[in-house]
């Protein structure tokens, strides 16, 4: 068997026979192998090896094959939506239910604020032990840590010792129950500065210390 | 040129309708490709299993589905997918064969029972003729003939290049010419 020389034809022999060619290139196929025995011989062969392939193969089962496919993705997408959705509705429920403990806890406890905070007054009561008689005061502060130095001198310290200390107890809140209502204008201004100069808390529990203040009216002695 | 004889087109459709939730549209797919990607296993010396492998190709086709741009045909992505199944095949046969040795009358006897298929003399001359060709030969050379692909495709398919293709055509039919001159 030879080989025709021609081999943009014999490049096109298998598409013939598998009617891939339009009219024109089909046309022009057909007409040179009707001419050329090589081509004809070769498009035989071609036939041949085609059926032989097609004999040699088992016949698919399309049940078993379709069986095993996976499911549409827009089926399993509204599977996983609806799934998604009865998640969703326990979240909101949940979070509906935090919602409405927690504001009503707020509000009880917004409604019984001497349940929860029960100590003394301490700078009022300092405060008027200040303008009224001098005697000594005691209170409880955090103990400074070796990287925190307890200042050597406190001025005023009665006040200001009394107070920073409740400031540091009252969350912020001292000034609209009056609690400095005996402070002057001075008074204020030194609270103020010191407590910007305070160190921050220390991260460990720290120990009580007992400080002792003068609060005679002449100045402050400063602490013992 | 598309698979099928310009079906192209009815193969997007039909993929499409599948993503949409129609499952008929797969046995649809099925139906067209199925006997193709079976002749092309068989052609490229698969013997047994064939419903296997052509049932693994589908699923790993539709399980990555989104992956299949249109680029090529259908048919051509799904040659693709069964061809480096086969590899895999092959590959771990090739291991099982390494630790146990098959007998050769067992290959013999399967060789045997294959023919008897092949009823027709000149048939079973062209199979051997086949069966003589490297592995990328016999790839190229059914998806070729048996399936009318072009050389782009063939080449998308067995990952080579339009002209490697074309080379290891004509090479085939060359060989095959020769053994049945023989």
């Amino acid at each position: 068997m030879n080989d025709c020389s021609n081999a943009d034809i014999r490049d096109r022999l298998p598409d013939l026979l598998h009617e891939h060619l339009d009219a024109a290139s089909r046309a022009m196929v057909v007409a040179h192998v009707a001419a050329c025995i090589d081509c004809r011989d070769e498009l035989e062969l071609l036939r041949s090896v085609h059926k032989t392939l097609s004999a040699r193969t088992p016949r698919v089962d399309i049940a078993y094959v379709v069986n095993a496919l996976p499911k549409p993705p827009a089926r399993r997408t509204q599977v996983q939506l609806s799934a998604r959705r009865r998640w969703s509705d326990w979240r909101i429920a949940a979070g509906v239910t935090v919602l409405i403990a927690g504001g009503s806890s707020l509000v009880i406890s917004r409604r019984a604020p001497s349940a929860v905070d029960t100590r003394p007054p301490i700078v009022d009561t300092a405060g008027a032990r200040l303008t009224s008689s001098p005697s000594v005061t005691t209170a409880e502060i955090p103990a400074p840590t070796a990287s925190t130095p307890a200042p050597s001198t406190v001025t005023p310290s009665v006040a200001t010792t009394v107070a920073t200390n409740d400031v540091a107890d009252s969350g912020g809140d001292e000034g609209s129950d009056g609690r400095f209502a005996g402070l002057n204008n001075a008074q204020m201004q030194t609270l103020l500065k010191e407590i910007d100069q305070l160190k921050p808390v220390p991260v460990t529990e720290p120990e009580p210390v007992t400080i002792r203040v003068d609060l005679k009216p002449s100045g402050p002695q400063g602490v013992r | 040129m598309t698979d099928a004889g310009g079906e192209g087109s009815n193969d997007l459709e039909l993929i499409a309708r599948w993503k949409n939730g129609d499952e008929k549209a797969a046995t649809e797919l099925v139906q067209r490709h199925a006997a193709a990607l079976a002749r092309f296993a068989v052609s490229s010396g698969e013997r047994s299993e064939v419903d296997e492998l052509v049932q693994d190709t589908f699923v790993r086709a539709f399980a990555s589905i989104d992956s299949f741009r249109g680029e090529s045909s259908f048919r051509t992505w799904l040659f693709t997918i069964e061809r480096r199944l086969l590899i895999d095949r092959r590959r771990s046969e090739k291991r099982r064969r390494d630790r146990t040795e098959i007998q050769e009358d067992d290959a013999a006897t399967e060789y045997d029972a294959l023919d008897t298929v092949v009823a027709d003399e000149t048939q079973q001359r062209l199979q051997r003729a086949v069966e003589r060709l490297s592995p990328t030969q016999r790839e190229v050379f059914a998806l070729r003939v048996g399936e009318g692909l072009s050389y782009k495709e063939i080449a998308d398919a067995v990952g080579t290049t339009e002209g490697a293709a074309r080379v290891h055509y004509h090479n085939a039919m060359r060989a095959v010419k020769e053994f049945l001159d023989e």
